[in-house]
């Protein structure tokens, strides 16, 4: 119990005491000291999901019917461990990369912070700790966006907190409802909601779904709310970029699991005019998010367009509301996270080291930078879902669910959506590959130096890409442990 | 135990005692008799909230030596002496941390003027909250109206003037229309003691007489209190008001006087109109629909406006129009509800007046947005203070406001016919919310570099920040442990009936 | 309903005088005439309130050849209600011509919308 408080409440006051305090003499004093909170807040992580597996407790009750309460399950773990392994490598490359940057305290303070309400948020154990957290992390992670103060970034942050509002009210919406239906909205697997399925509010039920579902779906880019995504991710300094891309809309993913899986029941859902409103809104997003992204010049924001159309895929997993296909999406939540980390960390790369941000004026970056195009690639290819990286095997499993499900019309249409969308996210992400290392017969050889960034930028994009490839060449103990688990929640 | 019934006779007998007092008196004098004086009240209202919540029912004081149908009475419950101690206790923390700009701006040999102004207004909100006699309610309505002015006027410019002058014309009309709808009561009734109008009004909706002349009643002294708490199409008067006089006038107006005044239409509905009679008229759905228009074109005007001070002054318009939609919900969760936002609006629009005051003095008196760039860092409590009050506003769970979102949503789910309105409209206001407090956030911690003004430290003003972190501190409070509070209003409205 | 109004015509007077009044206080940009306006509504109270406490061929409530009985009288609440709320005009209008005479000396007007008008000038 303990352990997991102090997961939480130990960053927020670190980064809170970053915040509050005097600028530090030294910068190696503030890398210290964030460096000494990443660690240890990773490590108390670890510990609570290890240690308190399975225990779960009330911290306080905010009203009588509304308890905040903590609770350790396999879905806390899944994502826990995705945060710390982002937050950790991220922070890293963020001690080299914000060197160029001002302002760094702040940064580091709400970075700490960040990391905190992600931890909470994984371990959250009913719906109102849950929605409290996630409105913390919009709020926190806000300055983030705004980092660099300009007109740009401040308009970008207050899309970015329109749209998260919307979002989280139309969920506020749906807590209510359920609230008033059910005496109490702990997660539980299988849903809360099993008295009140043939019940006259089941309809009134199934909008608070609909509305809960596109609510939390705008963190995770869903359409008709994925504007602000887009936008807020490439203004932010490129490691805390690759933290929104790759965990911060993970929790939107969370909030819909634990929504449609522990507070709903798939069953409640299956078969309803929500289940198919949503597959559709999925599939537009993925379709549209990567045919955007292929029209983008900009590498990061290209890249923002990419995690609009990934995180539809792991949210078509979940519409699918199968075995196979909750499987691929766990999974993919999983290398979606590790590769889009490790994709943004390379344009951060590029950007410190060259300067350049759009991909046209890329050419013969791989001459320069050989190792990190070479991990670019390696990522680029797993993302694509090209064996054996971890991508082919979450969508993989994906497509099987899809086929497998007895879904009219989707079972086919998704499998083909989203090889086309695999098929437009090579053209988005290739191009960069092939005009880095093959510049052409014109390019400028006699200039070329090689450039490679400092090892704090390179180790940390090293073990990301070491990562993803381990977890498309033995996926099986993770494959199965996570089939057990889509088995128990459905 | 029985003495703590003379408490609220007491308190309101201490203020005007303090009031007469104080005029003979200097500034500071005057100064530290109106902070005893509202320490003691402070207190006394603790007592008599203890007596009546461990009596469980309320008392009735009876003022000189006539019994009922003709004597004037007090009443307190759970209700009345909590909101006796929070007008205590919000009064006190705007004085004390407006008091700096009060030295600054009040003329040297007036500075004990305001301090009578401000025991005179603690009495008559004091009078408000527990008489029971609506003649008593309307005299002390006129007091509150005449000492509100005094304390928007007392830092002279033209602007303060004319703010004022527009304040009474407004204010007189609401009390005018007031007074002609308890007269017409009185003439239907015979009563002015407020249980025994109730009882009479019964009499006659049972009896099916003179259903037009009560409605009209009813409308009059409604629309007279929605035009003095500047509910939406009446709020004219509001921002010059709140936007230029002194800070700590700003805070109380804001946070007290409209809220005496909405107490006092909560009162009238439960005690002496009878809350199933209000709820069947057809008031309750033009309330309804005028705060759910409150709030949204209030938030609209901030959004647009480029002062920091006006801007908080439009987004009382917007919370005002919460409230009264609670009213329009027409029942007890929504009355509830509306009880709990007039507490945390109080605690956070003081607060945040306060906050800003301290924002624009590191700024160089300049209010606008863009001289306030930065002004989060030099000086720093008045910025974390904006921040909390500003997500309190916006209802960011773990403070106030998020407690009366909830309240209001869960009245709006009980409710069938209202339950869509009241949610969207409560969404978008929420969002519009979001927008502006959002925006001056952002602004006052956006850095700048080589900034003209000073910063402003703990050493400065000890003070300031002292109440600043009270306020925080209030705020928080309410946000997490509101299960009491809200027992309290729960108990208090039972006692009503 | 019309012969109501004919029986009731005291009222139906004050009313009338109440509607002016607010109409006044309400709409006229001249200040005095705002309070005049005030003065009329606050008054057209006063003569409602007089209206319904007397009761025809009643006198006075004070006791006068002995006659103690409750039918003599009338009803002598509403008279005291007069009291209270001509002192309570009465301070008001005083406040607000006070008022006045301050906002006159600083512009030279009393129309309420010219002094708008020159405040934003002033850009205060």
């Amino acid at each position: 119990m303990y352990l997991i408080l102090l997961s939480i409440f130990i960053p927020i006051l670190m980064g809170l005491y970053l915040l509050v305090r005097k600028e530090y003499a030294s910068r190696g004093r503030l890398l210290a000291t964030t460096c000494a909170g990443l660690v240890l807040t990773g490590a108390l992580a670890v510990a609570s999901f290890t240690a308190a597996y399975g225990s779960s407790f009330t911290l306080f009750y905010l009203t009588k019917s509304l308890p905040i309460a903590f609770a350790v399950d396999e879905m806390s773990v899944l994502f826990s461990c995705l945060t710390v392994i982002v937050l950790l490598c991220a922070g890293l490359f963020s001690f080299e990369y914000m060197k160029h940057e001002t302002k760094e305290k702040r940064y580091y303070g709400f970075y700490l912070i960040v990391f905190g309400v992600l931890n909470a948020l994984c371990f959250a154990g009913n719906l109102v700790t849950f929605y409290l957290f996630f409105e913390m992390l919009t709020l926190t992670s806000m300055p983030l966006v705004l980092h660099n103060g300009s007109h740009e970034a401040i308009m970008a942050s207050l899309k970015y907190l329109f749209f998260s509002m919307c979002g989280a009210y139309m969920a506020l919406f749906g807590v209510f409802v359920v609230s008033h239906n059910s005496a109490v909205l702990t997660f539980s697997t299988g849903g809360i909601l099993h008295a009140a399925a043939g019940s006259p509010s089941a309809g009134l039920l199934l909008a608070a779904a609909f509305a809960m579902l596109v609510g939390f779906g705008v963190k995770a880019g869903m359409f008709p709310l994925h504007a602000w995504l887009p936008t807020a991710h490439p203004v932010a300094p490129a490691p805390a970029s690759a933290v929104l891309s790759a965990v911060i809309v993970k929790a939107g993913i969370l909030a819909v699991v634990r929504t449609v899986y522990y507070i709903f029941g798939a069953d409640f859902l299956r078969g309803t005019w929500v289940q198919t409103a949503w597959l559709i809104l999925t599939l537009i997003t993925v379709f549209m998010g990567s045919m955007l992204a292929y029209r983008e010049p900009v590498l990061k924001k290209r890249l923002a367009y990419s995690t609009v159309s990934q995180l539809s895929y792991i949210l078509f997993g979940l519409a699918v509301m199968g075995a196979e296909a909750v499987t691929g999406s766990l999974l993919h939540v999983l290398a979606h996270g590790l590769i889009k980390t490790a994709l943004f960390l390379c344009a951060g790369a590029i950007i410190f080291t060259t300067g350049r941000t759009r991909v046209d004026e890329l050419r013969g970056i791989g001459k320069e930078m050989p190792f990190t195009m070479w991990c670019y690639t390696i990522v680029s290819l797993g993302l694509i879902g090209i064996p054996p990286t971890g991508g082919f095997v979450s969508k993989w499993h994906l497509a099987i669910g899809s086929l497998q499900s007895a879904i009219p019309v989707f079972r086919w249409l998704g499998p083909v959506i989203l090889l086309v969308s695999a098929l437009l996210t090579a053209g988005y992400l290739l191009p960069l590959t092939i005009q880095g290392f093959l510049p052409g017969a014109d390019y400028d050889y006699e200039h070329l130096k090689k450039r490679e960034p400092s090892p704090l930028m390179t180790i940390p994009i090293a073990v990301l890409t070491i990562l993803s490839v381990l977890i498309g060449l033995f996926p099986a103990q993770l494959t199965d442990w996570l089939t057990r688990l889509a088995a128990r929640i459905l | 135990m029985d003495f703590v019934r003379n408490f609220p006779c007491i308190s309101i007998m201490l203020c005007l005692f303090a009031g007469i007092i104080s005029s003979g008196l200097r500034g500071k004098a005057a100064m530290l008799v109106n902070a005893a004086l509202l320490v003691t009240n402070t207190v006394l209202s603790a007592c008599t909230l203890a007596y009546t919540l461990a009596a469980g029912e309320s008392f009735v004081y009876v003022m000189g030596q006539f019994p009922a149908p003709w004597g004037n009475e007090i009443r307190a419950g759970v209700l009345e002496s909590l909101m006796a101690l929070f007008f205590c206790i919000i009064m006190l923390l705007s004085l004390f941390g407006g008091r700096h700009k009060l030295i600054e701006g009040v003329e040297e040999g007036k500075l004990y003027l305001y301090y009578v102004l401000m025991d005179l207004l603690l009495s008559s909100l004091l009078a408000l909250v527990y008489t029971n006699d609506m003649f008593t309610a309307y005299v002390f309505v006129e007091i509150n109206t005449i000492s509100a002015c005094g304390l928007i006027m007392i830092r002279q410019n033209g602007r303060t003037i004319e703010a004022a002058v527009r304040y009474m014309i407004m204010s007189l009309l609401g009390s005018g229309m007031l007074l002609l709808g308890l007269c017409m009561l009185y003439d239907l009734t015979g009563h002015l003691l407020m249980s025994n109008i109730k009882e009479s009004v019964a009499q006659i909706v049972a009896e099916g007489q003179y259903t037009i002349p009560l409605i009209i009643s009813i409308v009059l002294m409604s629309v007279g209190l929605c035009i003095k708490s500047a509910l939406f199409p009446f709020h004219a008067w509001l921002p010059d008001a709140y936007g230029y006089s002194t800070v700590s006038s700003a805070a109380v107006l804001s946070s007290l006087v409209s809220k005496g005044y909405i107490f006092l239409l909560i009162k009238i509905i439960y005690r002496v109109i009878g809350f199933e009679i209000y709820r069947d008229s057809r008031i309750i759905d033009i309330l309804f629909v005028f705060g759910l228009m409150g709030m949204i074109f209030g938030s609209l005007s901030a959004i647009r406006e480029n002062d920091i001070r006006r801007m908080i002054a439009f987004s009382s318009v917007a919370q005002i129009g919460y409230i009264y939609m609670g009213f329009g919900m027409g029942t007890e969760a929504g009355m509830t509800a509306s009880v709990f936002h007039i507490l945390s609006h109080a605690a956070t629009k003081s607060l945040l007046f306060i906050a800003a005051v301290g924002l624009t003095d590191v700024s160089g008196r300049n209010r606008q947005f863009i001289e306030l760039t930065g002004a989060g860092y030099r000086n720093k409590w008045a910025g974390a203070a904006f921040t909390v009050g500003s997500l309190a506003m916006v209802g960011v769970p773990m403070f106030s406001g998020f407690i009366s979102k909830l309240l209001f949503s869960q009245a709006a789910v009980q409710n069938n016919t209202k339950m869509l309105p009241a949610l969207i409209v409560l969404g978008i206001s929420t969002i519009l919310n979001a927008i502006y407090f959002m925006k001056t956030v952002i602004r006052i911690y956006t850095p700048v570099e080589d900034t003209p003004y000073p910063s402003m430290t703990f050493r400065n003003m000890p003070l300031y920040a002292v109440v600043l972190v009270a306020f925080i501190i209030l705020n928080v409070t309410l946000g997490v442990s509101s299960q009491p509070v809200v027992d309290m209003i729960r108990q208090g409205l039972a006692m009503f009936a | 309903m019309g012969t109501n109004l004919f029986v009731n015509y005291g009222e139906a007077v004050a009313m009338i005088l109440f509607g002016i009044g607010f109409g006044n206080l309400l709409l006229q940009p001249n200040l005095i005439k705002k309070i005049i306006g005030l003065n009329i509504m606050d008054t057209a109270i006063y003569l409602f309130l007089a209206e319904k406490g007397y009761i025809k061929g009643r006198v006075a409530p004070i006791v006068a050849n002995g006659v103690q009985s409750m039918e003599a009288y009338i009803n002598p609440i509403p008279s005291g209600l007069v009291l209270t709320g001509i002192v309570v005009s009465v301070s008001v209008s005083a406040l607000m011509l006070a008022l006045t005479i301050r906002l006159y000396r600083r512009y030279h007007t009393l129309d309420l919308d010219e002094i708008s008008k020159q405040l934003r000038k002033e850009g205060l």
